[in-house]
């Protein structure tokens, strides 16, 4: 194993070293390795904190480093959750750009000594098959070389996304016989989004041995009421409340009828339709809640800098005596808008009920 | 279309197959073919998720099955006979732009004829060629050209740098050729002078859309400069926004600087941005492709076959070398040789302007003997029926 495996465990290299060692991922959560508990500190702070970065200095060695990279592979599958897999891939190409960052700038430096651990701007480059597809060019007056690139516009096409804003979108670009004029810093901006691809790519898989479930059942537990607390923030903005998990579509329901809801039943209806980003007025309009007490709610559930309150979980939900674990969703979707994010993904046609007539507006599933 | 007419028009077209070779598209295997095959009824109904397995070899399969129309996928799968889309097992596809005469700016499909309607589709084809070669840098031989045997042109890029790019991708290089979102105020940027002492406003114009608004200002600077001061302050004054006193300021830059706007100098005073912007705006009027988006975000579309007959038209979907775009006419050279040299007898119900062919006439109501082209042409749009000979 080499040092550069340890910090760059989703290089090829670094699986192949991690396969030719023949190390048994099963004996060493069964043993209770280092490994084990670097894996799942590695998920853990990528659901939490945004980076996989060691939390203290406990002095991982090389090994462990590598070998919690598969383990905590292994437990974003067994949390088989989309939000889980996009933050985790999220957060270890987070820390994978600065480390590279920091890398390729030291590389230029003349003056620094090699360091086998760290990885150069080649290395990087052919790592994710760019190498053919940039290209220096000569710095023009009063500019230091390497300061603009030329990139693939097929590579370049490949890892922007247009909602990083104008000056992303390729028609603000300079292209030019199949290159895109990019600065250093944005190529290692799309280098970002490469890792997280690759990171992100076959993840969950499938089959991870029951045994080994077993074994990581406790992890498994923890990462997942994490989960339910953090991942609330997803980029849901379809109202469509027939896809409502059956608690909320429940609450929902009694609300359009008039019927009092507790305060605890109010705060979880509201902080649900808070968390789909609606706003007050559409709020009312769906719920028939009172317009006062609604725009008193959500003046507290979400403030002007866009900072929420989460709803709650299931498990709270649970011990409101709302949410009743039907069908054992908890297992899947722990939490009421995961419910319903996955409800929407595997419905054929969604139409939002803003978009709807008249008529059909308010029909929630009761 | 009534019966003697469809069994007449099946019999040629397959004519036609016996004799014409169609070259499949690369990796022909890889792909979902489709046909619409002649039957009664307006019969649109697409026979699809077929493979090379289900219909054999192309040429032998239009020469046997002599389809209405017949399309293949531009994306490429582990299994393209798949039923369902999602179990095809997409690889990658080709990146492939439609331009279609009935959307084009500026003309009425209602007023203009279908002949000037492939002419105007012609110079737009010409304006996508070229983006497509000079700014997206695609080689000649990666592009195939192909008039659409109706009322349009397809070109099929066959790159690798681009073939497995998703729906959201394609829908950049969709923008970036119609310059939608183009942002023209981020068209000039501070940057270093040319002895990189000073920072100046300037032109992006090593590439992109900037590119060509700098190359369109330089002619433009030069028109002026060989105009006389009046003319060329009166020039300026057309532009939107520019009155007499900026009109002055910009001319006097020009002429005390000629070859600073060369250089993408556009510190040309208060009024350079509103130069730059009605230079912007013609550029983009004048060199975009009203391509159809949905056509080239779609990665798993199914476009017409090259060296096919449309049914539509009775013309056939011609694929054309580069050099050829420029004198190719549809109307003549997309009519299939075999569908030439003797005369049919056709039931007009429809009659007026026929648009192909070498002498474009009108034909009258009823019974009437016409060029089988011409009356393959009106039976396909549905304008006529088969006559008994």
């Amino acid at each position: 194993m080499e040092p550069q495996h340890a910090r760059y465990p989703f290089f090829a290299a670094a699986r192949e070293a991690v396969r030719e060692s023949g190390v048994d991922l099963a004996a060493l959560v069964a043993d209770g390795d280092p490994a084990v508990d670097r894996g799942r500190e590695r998920v853990e702070r990528a659901l939490t904190e945004g980076t996989v970065e060691a939390d203290d200095d406990r002095g991982w060695d090389a090994r462990d480093e590598l070998l919690s990279y598969p383990i905590a592979r292994i437990l974003v599958s067994l949390l088989d959750s989309r939000a889980a897999v996009e933050k985790y891939a999220e957060a270890e190409a987070a820390t994978a750009y600065r480390r590279f960052t920091e890398d390729v700038e030291r590389d230029r430096d003349d003056g620094a000594r090699r360091d086998p651990a760290r990885v150069d701007r080649d290395a990087l480059l052919r790592e994710f098959d760019l190498n053919g597809a940039v290209r220096v060019e000569e710095p023009k007056p009063g500019q230091v070389e390497g300061t603009w690139l030329w990139l693939g516009v097929g590579a370049y096409l490949s890892y922007v996304d247009p909602d990083w804003g104008d000056d992303w979108r390729l028609v603000n670009r300079e292209l030019v016989a199949g290159e895109v004029r990019t600065e250093r810093e944005e190529l290692y901006r799309l280098l970002r989004e490469a890792v997280e691809d690759r990171v992100g790519d076959g993840l969950p898989f499938e089959g991870v041995g029951e045994e080994l479930a077993d074994e990581l059942e406790a992890e498994i537990s923890d990462l997942r009421d994490l989960l339910a607390d953090r991942s609330v923030t997803a980029d849901l903005d379809v109202v469509a409340p027939e896809h409502f998990p059956p608690c909320v579509a429940k609450l929902l329901g009694r609300a359009q009828a008039g019927d009092d809801l507790d305060p605890h039943e109010r705060f979880s209806l509201l902080a649900f339709l808070a968390g789909l980003n609606l706003d007050a007025e559409e709020a009312v309009a769906l719920s028939g809640l009172d317009p006062e007490l609604v725009a008193d709610r959500f003046a507290y559930l979400r403030d002007d800098s866009g900072a929420q309150y989460p709803p709650p979980s299931c498990r709270t939900l649970g011990e409101y005596g709302i949410c009743e674990n039907e069908h054992n969703h908890r297992s899947v979707a722990p939490h009421p808008l995961e419910y319903y994010s996955r409800s929407l993904g595997e419905a054929d046609e969604v139409v939002d009920w803003r978009d709807r007539d008249e008529s059909d507006a308010g029909g929630a599933a009761a | 279309m009534n019966r003697r007419t469809r069994e007449y028009l099946r019999g040629r077209f397959g004519d036609y197959y016996r004799s014409a070779s169609v070259s499949p598209p690369p990796e022909a295997n890889e792909r979902e073919w489709g046909h619409i095959p002649f039957t009664a009824g307006d019969g649109t109904t697409m026979v699809r998720h077929q493979s090379l397995l289900d219909i054999g070899e192309v040429s032998e399969f239009l020469a046997r099955e002599t389809p209405r129309h017949a399309y293949f996928s531009a994306a490429r799968y582990d299994d393209p006979a798949n039923k369902r889309m999602s179990e095809k097992g997409w690889r990658t596809a080709d990146l492939v732009f439609d331009l279609d005469a009935d959307h084009l700016p500026g003309v009425d499909p209602e007023e203009t004829s279908y002949g000037d309607m492939l002419a105007a589709c012609k110079d737009e084809l010409l304006a996508l060629l070229d983006i497509l070669e000079t700014d997206f840098g695609f080689a000649d031989t990666d592009l195939q050209v192909v008039f659409s045997g109706g009322r349009g042109y397809h070109v099929h890029v066959r790159d690798d740098a681009v073939a497995d790019l998703d729906s959201t991708a394609r829908r950049e290089v969709v923008d970036y050729v119609r310059a939608v979102d183009l942002n023209y105020d981020g068209l000039i940027e501070r940057r270093p002078n040319e002895r990189g002492t000073t920072l100046q406003k300037q032109l992006r114009r090593e590439g992109g859309w900037g590119r060509r608004v700098h190359e369109e200002l330089v002619a433009y600077a030069e028109d002026l400069r060989a105009m006389d001061e009046d003319d060329a302050l009166a020039e300026l004054q057309e532009l939107d926004g520019v009155g007499e006193k900026t009109a002055r300021t910009i001319y006097g830059v020009l002429e005390r600087n000629p070859d600073g706007v060369k250089s993408g100098n556009v510190e040309l005073g208060p009024g350079a941005s509103t130069l730059v912007r009605a230079i912007a705006e013609r550029v983009a009027a004048e060199q975009t492709a009203p391509i159809d988006e949905p056509v080239t975000t779609d990665v798993r579309r199914l476009i017409r076959l090259p060296g096919s007959i449309h049914g539509g038209s009775g013309l056939v979907v011609r694929p054309l070398e580069h050099d050829a775009v420029d004198d190719f006419d549809p109307l003549t050279d997309a009519v299939p040789d075999r569908f030439r040299g003797r005369d049919i007898l056709v039931d007009v119900h429809d009659p007026g302007s026929v648009d192909v062919g070498d002498d474009r006439d009108k034909v009258e109501e009823g019974i009437v003997s016409v060029p089988e082209y011409v009356g393959v042409f009106l039976m396909a749009r549905g304008r006529a029926e088969k006559a008994r000979e």
